[in-house]
């Protein structure tokens, strides 16, 4: 499978060394509690800024008020995002799936309605695929949208939807004709507000204890056919298209990044021993040459190809790593971490644990994406 | 010549050389004309007058054929030297070899073809020394896991031919020729394993249509991809720490991959008759010379954590170029 190179340009090297500065500036390490990658909290003030600073919807057009700037531009800020711990919840899925397939396969009156606002960092999304019934196999999606006067009446239930009861609009993913014998056929895409009538969202509690997952229970909800995503029909491609944004970036091998920063800020006499050193030193080699291969999905998509199976072996591989990364602190530092620990290290370890299980998971179990991966072995 | 032009042509040169049959005739005989001798010829002995870059592209190459040629030991000794020398040469990475007055003795060993070589290149007290091999007082010969020479070479008051001041760090070059080898080997060694499993039947259909059999060809690409980003990295900034990074992912994945590669060929892959022990056999072999996974993970973590906090993704990102 080919990756090519991927060094970044000295404009690209200035975002950065921009992006470094402003969180410096505006989110100095010890005033924040930082998050783990993209399961940082929300923080509506700081996507607003990130919005005046252009550095949201980066790669969308600017008569929608994007910046035309190429996906690799996105990915430096939104590595740099990631790695400190900045509070990225409000804005993520807007800003990494929702607004860039709006903008491909939206109606003009669609991405005027929404992509300024997206880019302005006014607007959150939530996800609207998995159901109790299809969650690897999103074919099988049960949530049926019936034709009416003016657009369709949605039924249905969507699960974990993270952050639904605080984000404004879902895409949602559902019937709208049979499957015959082709499953993938009679599937469309609706942009649902998530306020509307007929919608119920119940939280479900996770492991630990936060608020994050939902069910979204949709009972006659009315969508107008002017928030009918790109064609009735064609939902499944489109489906899959927004996954590929999903895929490969950034958010797939940082979740874990921070505890080994502050391992190594916090426990500077352990970090001087030889395991420690060996420790840190794969971890590094690793980041280091993963952040490569995303790199090089990042570019393949400014050239306009649609790297599926580069961009699911590198989730694959960087989601697995994120888990190793934990391992392999938890077997250095002896320790049994405590939710409201003194120390950041601590408190950070403590939700590392709890929620590395959901990186292999979220976004394509890796089971199914090596599936994904083996179908792109044919041009090794 | 242009660089790609040099680095196709190597590619041509060992599609047309590097039989099965010589690599295993190699093997035997401790050496491979049919290899080296047009190789040489076509220039590829001076490697190291390309651009770092190029020359290690064109060890990738010749990892990808198992090529059984002191191909990387020539480009080391000439930017050991910053000359090529004629003829074939190796280098000598470990042994006890001290001057005295001038006159060297010692014994060098694991000297790649050393038996076979016109001439060796030795780094003693931080300089560069030439010798020939029939000047050596005794010649020992050794085979690695791969089956290539290993040699050990003992000089007694031997007259250097040449000393030089050393040009490069030889641990550092060396493990940079071996990640670049190892990537290659690791392409190759995906690809052929993706073919058999297309080509081998059991249960009425390709052992590829088994998904147990899938995740040992996805981790097999994986390792591949991650040591050929890391190797093409190295390649294009030969710091401390991309050497570093690429050859302890290559040691790492030396074991992890062929593990998987040979799970998938099963007892085939066990056999001299087919060609992925070329491979896995150079794989094991390269893995610890020039440092293991662990020298080279060690030696970055230091860098790394003596560096700081606040300069550790710095590093991800920046590599040498920021510690």
């Amino acid at each position: 499978m080919l990756f090519a190179a991927a060094d970044l340009s000295e404009q690209e090297l200035a975002l950065q060394a921009e992006v470094r500065s402003f969180l410096a500036r505006e989110l100095p390490r010890g005033t924040f509690a930082p998050g783990l990658g993209m399961a940082a909290p929300r923080d509506p003030a700081f996507s607003a800024k990130l919005g005046r600073r252009g550095w949201l919807g980066m790669a969308l057009p600017e008569r929608y008020g994007g910046h035309d700037r190429s996906a690799v531009d996105r990915f430096v800020v939104s590595e740099e995002l990631l790695r400190w711990g900045a509070p990225v919840g409000y804005h993520w899925v807007a800003d990494r799936q929702s607004g860039p397939v709006i903008n491909r396969f939206g109606s003009e009156e669609q991405k005027q309605r929404f992509l300024p606002a997206i880019c302005r960092g006014e607007l959150s999304f939530a996800i609207g695929m998995s159901e109790p019934e299809a969650g690897s196999d999103l074919a099988s999606v049960r949530t049926r949208a019936a034709r009416v006067e003016g657009g369709w009446v949605v039924n249905g239930t969507k699960i974990w939807t993270s952050r639904a009861h605080e984000s404004d609009w879902f895409v949602v993913l559902c019937r709208t004709g049979d499957a015959s014998e082709d499953r993938r056929a009679g599937l469309s895409q609706l942009i649902v507000d998530l306020r509307s009538d007929g919608l119920t969202i119940a939280p479900i509690q996770v492991l630990s204890g936060h608020r994050e997952f939902n069910e979204v229970v949709l009972e006659d909800v009315f969508v107008p056919d002017a928030l009918v995503l790109g064609e009735i029909g064609d939902g499944w491609a489109q489906n899959t298209s927004e996954l590929a944004y999903e895929r490969g970036g950034p958010e797939r091998w940082l979740s874990t990044y921070l505890v080994v920063e502050e391992l190594v800020r916090s426990r500077p006499e352990l970090v001087a021993s030889e395991r420690a050193r060996l420790m840190v030193g794969e971890a590094v080699a690793r980041w280091w040459a993963l952040r490569r291969l995303s790199l090089s999905v990042a570019r393949m998509i400014d050239r306009g190809q649609a790297p599926a199976a580069q961009s699911a072996l590198v989730k694959e591989l960087g989601t697995r790593f994120e888990q190793d990364v934990l391992s392999s602190v938890l077997e250095l530092v002896a320790l049994e971490p405590l939710r409201d620990s003194s120390s950041l290290f601590e408190r950070l370890l403590f939700e590392a644990v709890l929620s590395a299980p959901s990186f292999t998971i979220r976004g394509g179990t890796n089971e199914i994406l090596r599936s994904v991966a083996a179908k792109g072995l044919s041009a090794l | 010549m242009s660089d790609w032009l040099v680095i196709d042509g190597a590619r041509r040169l060992l599609a047309d050389t590097c039989t099965f049959a010589a690599v295993q005739a190699a093997e035997a005989d401790g050496w491979c004309s049919i290899v080296w001798d047009p190789m040489e010829a076509a220039g590829y002995a001076s490697l190291s007058e390309l651009a770092l870059a190029d020359a290690l592209a064109v060890l990738t190459v010749a990892g990808e054929h198992a090529a059984p040629v002191p191909l990387a030991e020539a480009a080391l000794a000439g930017w050991l030297l910053q000359e090529s020398l004629p003829g074939s040469v190796s280098v000598v990475c470990a042994g006890d070899l001290r001057l005295d007055a001038g006159k060297l003795n010692g014994s060098a060993v694991c000297v790649p073809w050393g038996h076979a070589v016109e001439r060796v290149v030795a780094v003693v007290d931080e300089q560069a020394v030439v010798v020939t091999v029939a000047s050596a007082a005794r010649v020992e010969r050794h085979v690695n896991l791969a089956g290539e020479p290993r040699d050990t070479l003992v000089f007694e008051q031997t007259e250097p031919a040449l000393v030089r001041p050393v040009a490069c760090d030889l641990h550092q070059r060396g493990a940079l020729t071996r990640a670049a080898l190892m990537a290659g080997a690791l392409t190759a060694m995906a690809r052929l394993t993706v073919a058999y499993a297309r080509q081998r039947r059991q249960f009425g259909r390709p052992i590829a249509a088994f998904q147990a059999v899938q995740q040992h060809l996805v981790s097999i690409a994986q390792d591949a991809a991650l040591v050929g980003a890391a190797a093409e990295g190295a390649a294009r900034v030969a710091g401390a720490f991309e050497i570093a990074a690429a050859k302890a992912l290559a040691s790492r994945a030396a074991l992890t991959a062929t593990r998987a590669a040979h799970q998938v060929h099963g007892a085939m892959g066990m056999t001299q008759e087919y060609r992925l022990h070329h491979l896995s056999r150079r794989l094991w072999a390269w893995r610890a010379e020039y440092g293991d996974e662990h020298h080279w993970a060690q030696q970055l973590g230091r860098a790394a954590t003596t560096a700081g906090p606040d300069s550790l993704y710095p590093a991800i990102t920046g590599g040498s170029t920021a510690i």
